[in-house]
């Protein structure tokens, strides 16, 4: 076991762990932030995903040990870092079904707005790989394409 | 219980408890929002007034709606509150579900046991749960206007209810629901009150809310099976035999309890299920009969990802059992083949005379489709403690009695000390149906009694130990007539397993109508050892994919358009069934000229009831690809019409339907489990294929213009898997004048000239 210090939603906290554990379970187990889901265990289908330093990032497959000192944002996180406006479009356009996967779909999305305030349909494919079993995939585009013309509508109001 | 015991509506007292607070907005300012900071169940009412079992509201006018419906992302237990509001009145802004507790149910005679699989996770608009939901509504409302009637000494009559309000229409005075409430839960109510008549419904079939689910969903806050907390819980993780039936031989425990966070190493033998009690029957049915434990082994820790290690390096010998005789799948497929190849089997289904049939063009095909796993995105988990007289479990099953039932029979405990914990579910498409995995989490926690343990089988062994798809192989033969039209059709369908159903096959209505007169359905069962059970639409996916693909090539070989075809053989029937073909065909463009290598099909299929007129629903799929000379498959537009009789929320509607299109593509694109020495080799996603947004296709058009407006609001959850297979096959004749007879079709080559 050893002490791994992180800052997770803008607090500093520090977990007693083994060093080989996945920030998922650190997450899940030693944190009690369950918004962060396990879907697969080897960052296949992106239901752990999560903010590493401001990047899109699967926790299941990243050690403790490799990221003591980061900066991560969870889904728990995601309101206080500019993701309030895509968590209100998901529940107004009845996005998710089961919504198991749509935690880790929400954060890769927020990910992908902070390299292109209006992605492409090309940049949503490669940037929200997330599996999502229930087939919401059309939601998800229809939410993505929304939020961005709201963001440019506000960017240009400002 | 199809009507209402009015003996209920006396009962106001809270003794119960057991429902589970959705982490949806919270009830009161004392109840947290963060779903991870509590218990994700609540004693019933959020500190309401009963006013029935089902319904509960607190001063501040939070209607608290207890469904029996779980929520496997279909939002069925948002339709069922939204059912009870209509006739409430109340404001759907205050409206909270909590999932109704099966224990009480027991305990209370029945009192959530109302329709057809009465705590499942579907039929949110089953016809006798909805009545009783809308009556339900109805009466609470009434003992709220009568209370408030008596406040004010007027006329009952003089005061609506609205919103949530009651207002005194001569005075316009006003009183909240929340005002009156505990007066109105004393009101004894003597006649059921009048029922809106449908025409007069202002919310269900007009408005669409988002589930009542979605906020928290999209928070985090959600919690499903696999987020439980309980106070003291210990986690665990679950091996099996990776081939089925087969036993554990030998483990070293010895090995792993000096790890790290290390409790214990448990043994799961199927011979210490201790059986239902003497003297009492399931009355449900489903579940017991259709599971028993599994031979296994599991480590318990104080940490999952403890468990998990352990249980990795731990040394395990198996016993593989008859399964491990078959080197792959293609041994067990061999039995089919053979079967099929030596003539019928036994006949389930006759019509006319095959064997009068002479001349004529004869079509003779075989199809096949494999395992597939539900692949639900929440691995199986559950949490549960046992000790010697009592067994709480916190568990995301789709099925509350089967649940229930499942831990009396592997604890040996009566139901009433059996209480269970509806969470919310992350997927399931039928594999949390028989609860199998209900029963392995109450069979460790067993063997590490007084502690909750927590059981997660890691993606791994959820995928090794699924409850496959039956694979089912189908040969057919045709003999056509001087139009083209068949004249006799039989079919003999090898499938095993302990889901073997005939829908779509034994009562097409091709076969059914006597559209076809001469018609014979044979069956020969298949042995394996492999485990099989519900995935959406259970065999009738498969079904439908042949049954439509096969009369597809009659329609080639007649040189008969197939939207033709397929009209002369139903359109007399049931014209319903017409105006969906035809409805999809219009939008789809259908018959309009396309360039060379791509192509469109159709394929039309009703669950549950395909050969009953006026039922079931019923779906038309329209699928038009493109294939590259060197066989690149592109699915550039499915177009899906339907017919379910009446709907009563439009976008949950399109939500399953769009969500059921994609399902059926992946199904028979990408799904295959295979075997070697008995196990299953395909146990995570990058080895099982799974469609991403970039391969969903750019058009998915609903199309609402089919529905007949019928006397039925049918479920919409499986039925579109059916014709989706088929349309897609289909179409790919249509472009590249290549016939699939077997899935997946990510396998066949498409190459054309």
């Amino acid at each position: 076991m050893s002490e791994i210090t992180l800052k997770v939603n803008g607090q500093l906290l520090s977990v007693d762990v083994a060093p080989d554990t996945p920030l998922l379970w650190v997450l899940r187990d030693h944190l009690g932030m369950t918004g962060t889901k396990f879907g697969c265990g080897i960052a296949q289908c992106g239901a752990c995903t999560v903010h590493l330093n401001g990047e899109a990032t699967r926790s299941c497959s990243v050690t403790a040990e490799a990221i003591s000192g980061a900066e991560v944002v969870t889904i728990e996180g995601l309101s206080q870092t500019g993701g309030a406006v895509l968590q209100k479009l998901w529940a107004d356009m009845n996005v998710s079904q089961c919504g198991y996967c749509q935690a880790g779909v929400l954060m890769a999305t927020a990910a992908m707005f902070k390299q292109t305030a209006k992605p492409t349909d090309a940049e949503i494919d490669a940037l929200v790989s997330n599996i999502c079993r229930c087939g919401t995939y059309p939601r998800i585009r229809a939410a993505i394409h929304k939020a961005a013309g709201m963001m440019v509508a506000e960017g240009a109001a400002a | 219980m199809s009507e209402i015991d009015r003996r209920s509506f006396l009962i106001t007292s809270g003794l119960f408890s057991g429902g589970m607070a959705l982490g949806v907005a919270p009830a009161s300012a004392a109840e947290p929002k963060d779903g991870t900071s509590h218990a994700p169940w609540a004693t019933d009412g959020s500190g309401g007034v009963e006013m029935h079992p089902w319904i509960s509201i607190a001063p501040d006018d939070i209607v608290t709606i207890r469904v029996p419906t779980p929520e496997v992302g279909n939002g069925a237990a948002t339709q069922v509150a939204m059912n009870v509001c209509e006739e409430l009145q109340c404001d759907w802004s205050k409206v909270r579900i909590e999932f109704a507790s099966v224990r009480r149910d027991y305990l209370e005679k029945g009192i959530y046991t109302v329709g057809r699989q009465p705590m499942f996770s579907g039929h949110g608009t089953d016809p006798e749960r909805m009545k009783m939901a809308l009556q339900l509504g109805a009466s609470a409302r009434e003992r709220l206007q009568r209370a408030a009637a008596f406040r004010w000494k007027v006329w009952q009559d003089e005061i609506d209810a609205k919103d949530s309000v009651l207002t005194h229409r001569p005075t316009g005075r006003t009183l909240r629901f929340g005002e009156v409430a505990a007066e109105a839960a004393n009101v004894l109510v003597y006649n059921e009150p009048d029922m809106k008549s449908e025409a007069e419904w202002t919310f269900l079939g007009k408005a669409s809310p988002f589930k009542l689910t979605a906020p928290a969903i999209a928070d985090g806050s959600a919690v499903y099976g696999i987020d439980v907390k309980v106070p003291g819980m210990v986690h665990a993780a679950l091996k099996q035999c990776p081939v089925h039936g087969g036993k554990l031989k030998s483990h070293d425990p010895k090995v792993v309890l000096g790890m790290p966070g290390v409790r214990a190493v448990v043994v799961v033998d199927p011979a210490k299920s201790r059986g239902v009690p003497k003297g009492l029957t399931n009355p449900v049915g489903m579940g017991m009969i259709l599971t028993t434990a599994q031979s296994g082994v599991a480590v318990i820790a104080d940490h999952y990802w403890q468990a998990k290690k352990a249980l990795d390096a731990l040394p395990v010998e198996w016993d593989l059992g008859p399964g491990g005789k078959f080197a792959d799948e293609k041994a067990v497929y061999a039995q089919g083949k053979a079967a099929l190849a030596k003539g019928k089997g036994p006949v389930i289904r006759a019509r006319g005379d095959v064997s009068s049939v002479k001349g004529g063009k004869v079509l003779d095909a075989s199809y096949a489709t494999p395992w597939c796993e539900n692949a639900a995105m929440e691995p199986l988990n559950g949490t549960a403690m046992v000790t010697a007289d009592k067994c709480e479990m916190w568990v995301p099953a789709q099925d509350q009695h089967a649940a229930l039932w499942v831990a009396v029979d592997e604890t040996g405990l009566m139901p009433d000390k059996v209480d269970m914990h509806q969470t919310l579910i992350g997927g399931a498409f039928g594999r949390r149906t028989a609860s199998d995995d209900v029963r392995m989490v109450v069979a460790v926690a067993k063997e590490y009694p007084g502690v909750p343990v927590k059981v997660i089988w890691s993606r791994e062994e959820t995928m090794a130990q699924g409850r496959f798809r039956t694979p089912i192989m189908t040969r057919f033969k045709a003999v056509l007539d001087k139009e083209g039209m068949p004249e006799a059709f039989t079919a003999h369908t090898i499938l095993g397993g302990l889901i073997a159903m005939m829908s779509s096959l034994e009562d097409s209505p091709y076969v059914v109508s006597g559209a076809i007169p001469n018609a014979e359905i044979s069956s020969t069962f298949l042995p394996y050892h492999v485990q099989t059970g519900a995935y959406r639409g259970p065999c009738y996916n498969s079904h439908s994919f042949m049954v439509e693909s096969f009369i597809d090539e009659c329609a080639a070989a007649a040189k008969i358009d197939p939207l033709d075809y397929r009209l002369r053989l139903i359109d007399k029937w049931d014209p319903a069934w017409g105006v969906v073909l035809k409805t999809a065909a219009a939008k789809a463009d259908w018959g309009k000229p396309l360039p060379k290598g791509e192509g469109r099909g159709i394929a039309i299929a009703n669950w549950p009831n395909a050969g009953l007129r006026k039922n079931g629903t019923t779906v038309c799929c329209v699928v038009h690809v493109a294939v590259s000379r060197s066989g690149a498959l592109s699915v550039k537009q499915v177009d899906l019409a339907f017919d379910c009789g009446k709907i009563a929320n439009r976008d949950a509607v399109a939500a399953q339907l769009e969500g059921a299109v994609i399902f059926g593509l992946n199904s028979v694109i990408n799904e295959e489990i295979t075997l070697k020495n008995g196990a299953v080799v395909e146990t995570n996603f990058d080895v099982y294929p799974m469609m991403r947004i970039g391969d969903v296709p750019p058009v998915i058009n609903i199309h609402f213009d089919a529905l007949s407006g019928d006397d039925r609001f049918q479920p919409v959850g499986e039925a579109p898997v059916g014709p989706v297979a088929a349309a897609l096959g289909n179409a790919i004749f249509a472009a590249t004048g290549k016939r699939l007879r077997q899935t997946p079709f990510r396998k066949a080559r498409l190459n054309w000239t």
